[in-house]
C-alpha cells in the first residue's frame, strides 16, 4: 500500500522515495520534527544571545535547562520521591500549569544572571582568556547538576497528564489511508515556541532595548561610548537567555519527563550542533538550525533509532567542512 | 610498604594514568587549542585493545606472541587514533577560535553512540575479562610509569624545539604566526594528533588494568574532568597537568567524607580555580619562585 501522493521535486521526497515511507509516515515525521525542533530553536537562541554579545559559549546553558524544568514541577507538582535532601517532601503549590511554566522560565532567567555575575563578570573585568570562561561556566553546569541530585534525587519526575487542562491527550487524522498522531504536547510546544520567537523577534529588531542589544553584539566600544549600559545589557541578554533555556527545559519535560539531573546534558550539546549549524551568533540561523535539526532526527529510521543521537553531531562535523560560517552566519575576515 | 603499595596500589596508578590524560589536552592547549577529544581516544584505545585481548580472530596471535601482544595494542591503538585525529582535526583546524573545542564534544558523543550500538565493542554491556598484563594493580605502574616519564621528556625537549615554540607563537598570536611563516593548521594538527596518540595509548594501557571496558570510559564528563586537571594544575608548563592529574585523582578519596556533596565541591572549585587562579596550580607556584628569585637574587636567569 505504497500511495503515490506528492511525487516529485526537491530533495526530501527523494528521500521519502528512498526510504519506502507512506505520506502519512512523512507528515507525522515533520510534524514531530518541528515540534521538537522549536524547543531546539528555542534553547539554542539561549546559546545564540550570549554567544553574540560576548563571543563565548555558555557550558551551563544545558544545567538551567534542567534547572527551568525542576522548578516548574516544583511549582505545579512539588511532590518529590525517595532520594536526596528534599525527599518525602510534598509542597503541593497547584500553581497552574501556564503560571508555573512562566514563573520557572523567570526564575532560570534570574539564574542566568547570576551565572552571569559570579562565573563571566570577575573573568571579563581581568581581561582573561575566553577559555577560562568556558571552565568557570562548566563548573557552575556541575554545581548546579549536583545540587539537584543532592536535593532531590537522580530519579525521574513525570509531569500528570492533565497538566496542560481538560484536553484531548492526542488527536488523529487520516492521510490516504494511514493514520497521523499529533499529541497535544507537540501543538502547545510548538505554539508556546512560536509566541516566544515572535515577541523576541520584536523586541530585537523594534525595540530600544533590542537596537542597544544589537549595537552592543556589533561593538561593545562603540556602544558604551552612545551611552548605552554595557552592563545592563549583558545581564538582560543573560535573564533572555536562561528564560528560553528555562522555558525549553519545561517544555522538553512536559513532553518526555524529567529523566535526572543529567537531563540537561545531551540538549546542552545538541544545542551547541544547533548554533553551529545555523551560524554561531546568527539570531534567524539558530532557529533554522533548530527546525532542521529537529527534522533530521524525526527522520532517522526506526532500525537506526539508535543513532538518533548522534545525528546532531554528525550535522556538526559536516557543517565545519563544508560551510564553516554555517546556515545563515556571516563568513569573518580576519583584521589585523 | 609492601602492604601499602598492595592497597593503595589501584589508587596510585590511576593517579599516573590521568596526569598522563590531562597531558594528552596539554599538547593542543600548548597551541592555544582547546581539544576534549582525549576521553574518545581513550575509549577507542581501550576498545583496540580490549577486542585484540578477547576476540576469537585474534586468538593465534596471542598464542603466538603471549605478553608482548601487549606492546602492538599499544601501537595499534596509537596509530589508529592517530589517523583518526588527522581526519577530525584538519576541518576543525582550519578555522580559529572555539571550532576545535565543539568538533571534539561532536567526536566524543558520535563515538560513544558508535559504540553503544556495535556488536564487537560489546553495545552497552561493553567488554569484559580483558587479559591481564600484571597480576596485581600496583605492578601496573611499570607501564604508566615509564610512559609518564616519557612524556615528560618528550614534553621538556619539545618545548625547546623549533615545534614547540612554533606552538607557543600560534598560541600567543595565530595571525603573527602565520606572517611568521608558520602554518598554523599544520602544528595545530600535529598537537592535537601527539595528544590524541597519546590518550589511545593510555586507553590501551589501561583496559587490561581496569580488566572491563564500555562506553562509559569516554563521555562529556571525562572531558570535563581532564580539562580541569590541565586547567587546575596550570596549563602553561608541563609540570600543570601532572599535578593537576595526580592530585584532582586522588580528591575523591580525600573528599570521601562529604559523600553527595562531593561533586558540588568539585564544581566550586573549577568556578574558583578560573577566576583566582588563572594560571594554575604550576602557574601560582612559578609567581612564588619568580618573586623570591626578585626578592633575594639569583645568578640564572629563566627565559
Amino acid at each position: 500500500m505504497r500511495d503515490k501522493f506528492i511525487p516529485h521535486l526537491s530533495s526530501f521526497f527523494v528521500w521519502r522515495r528512498l526510504s519506502n515511507m507512506t505520506t502519512a509516515e512523512f507528515i507525522q515525521n515533520v510534524l514531530n520534527g518541528i515540534s521538537i525542533g522549536s524547543v531546539y530553536a528555542i534553547f539554542a537562541l539561549g546559546y545564540t544571545l550570549v554567544f553574540s554579545i560576548l563571543g563565548i559559549i555558555n557550558f551551563a546553558h544545558g544545567a538551567v535547562f534542567t534547572l527551568g524544568a525542576y522548578f516548574t514541577y516544583t511549582l505545579a507538582v512539588g511532590q518529590f520521591g525517595i532520594n536526596g535532601l528534599l525527599s518525602g517532601l510534598n509542597l503541593d503549590l497547584q500553581v497552574p500549569f501556564a503560571m508555573a511554566l512562566l514563573i520557572g522560565a523567570v526564575l532560570a532567567g534570574l539564574v542566568g544572571v547570576l551565572l552571569e555575575r559570579l562565573a563571566f563578570k570577575p573573568l571579563r573585568t581581568r581581561g582573561a582568556d575566553s577559555l577560562l570562561a568556558l571552565v568557570s561556566s562548566l563548573g557552575v553546569a556541575l554545581v548546579i547538576v549536583n545540587a539537584i541530585q543532592y536535593l532531590v534525587g537522580a530519579e525521574i519526575y513525570t509531569f500528570p497528564s492533565g497538566v496542560y487542562g481538560n484536553i484531548k491527550p492526542a488527536m488523529m487524522f487520516e492521510v490516504a489511508g494511514h493514520t497521523v498522531v499529533i499529541r497535544t504536547v507537540q501543538v502547545i510546544i510548538f505554539a508556546v515556541c512560536m509566541v516566544i520567537l515572535t515577541i523576541l523577534g520584536y523586541v530585537i529588531s523594534f525595540t530600544r532595548l533590542g537596537k542597544a542589544l544589537q549595537a552592543v553584539a556589533e561593538n561593545t566600544t562603540t556602544a558604551s561610548l552612545l551611552g548605552i549600559s554595557v552592563d545592563r545589557i549583558i545581564l538582560v541578554t543573560f535573564f533572555m537567555s536562561g528564560f528560553l533555556g528555562g522555558l525549553a527545559g519545561t517544555l522538553v519535560g512536559t513532553s518526555f519527563g524529567i529523566a535526572g539531573p543529567y537531563f540537561g546534558v545531551t540538549y546542552g550539546l545538541k544545542g551547541l550542533a544547533v548554533i553551529v549549524l545555523g551560524g554561531l551568533g546568527s539570531i534567524p540561523g539558530a532557529v533554522l538550525g533548530g527546525i532542521v535539526i529537529g527534522l533530521a532526527e524525526a527522520f532517522v529510521p526506526p532500525d537506526y533509532s539508535a543513532y538518533k543521537e548522534a545525528v546532531a553531531f554528525a550535522f556538526l562535523f559536516i557543517v565545519l567542512l563544508v560551510r564553516p560560517q554555517g546556515l545563515l552566519g556571516r563568513s569573518h575576515i580576519q583584521k589585523v | 610498604m609492601d602492604d601499602f603499595l598492595q592497597n593503595n596500589g589501584f589508587l596510585i596508578v590511576t593517579m599516573v594514568q590521568q596526569a598522563l590524560l590531562a597531558m594528552s589536552l596539554y599538547y593542543p592547549l600548548m597551541s592555544g587549542q582547546l581539544s576534549l577529544a582525549s576521553p574518545g581516544f581513550y575509549a577507542l584505545g581501550g576498545y583496540v585493545a580490549a577486542i585484540i585481548g578477547t576476540i576469537e580472530y585474534f586468538a593465534p596471535w596471542r598464542d603466538a606472541l603471549g605478553w608482548s601482544i601487549f606492546p602492538l595494542e599499544w601501537l595499534a591503538a596509537g596509530i589508529i587514533s592517530g589517523v583518526l585525529a588527522v581526519l577530525v582535526g584538519i576541518p576543525a583546524l582550519r578555522l580559529r577560535g572555539i571550532y576545535l573545542a565543539l568538533a571534539t564534544i561532536a567526536f566524543v558523543e558520535i563515538l560513544r553512540v558508535i559504540c553503544l550500538n556495535l556488536e564487537i565493542t560489546g553495545g552497552a554491556i561493553g567488554i569484559f575479562g580483558v587479559p591481564q598484563l600484571f597480576e596485581s594493580r600496583w605492578s601496573y605502574i611499570w607501564t604508566f610509569g615509564p610512559l609518564l616519564i616519557l612524556m615528560l621528556f618528550f614534553s621538556y625537549r619539545i618545548d625547546r624545539s623549533r615545534v614547540g615554540r612554533a606552538f607557543k607563537a600560534i598560541r600567543e598570536d595565530e595571525l603573527a604566526a602565520d606572517a611568521m611563516g608558520i602554518n598554523p593548521t599544520r602544528y595545530k594538527v600535529l598537537a592535537f594528533v601527539i595528544g590524541a596518540v597519546l590518550a589511545g595509548v593510555v586507553g590501551a594501557m589501561s583496559a587490561p588494568f581496569l580488566n572491563t571496558w564500555n562506553a562509559r570510559q569516554g563521555t562529556f564528563d571525562a572531558s570535563i574532568a581532564y580539562l580541569a586537571y590541565v586547567l587546575i594544575g596550570g596549563s602553561r608548563s608541563m609540570w600543570g597537568p601532572l599535578l593537576g592529574g595526580t592530585l584532582l585523582a586522588a580528591l575523591p578519596e580525600v573528599l570521601r567524607p562529604l559523600k553527595d556533596s562531593r561533586l558540588i565541591i568539585n564544581g566550586v572549585v573549577l568556578v574558583f580555580a578560573s577566576i583566582y587562579m588563572p594560571q594554575g596550580i604550576a602557574g601560582a607556584v612559578g609567581r612564588i619562585r619568580n618573586f623570591t628569585v626578585r626578592k633575594f637574587g639569583s645568578a640564572r636567569s629563566e627565559k
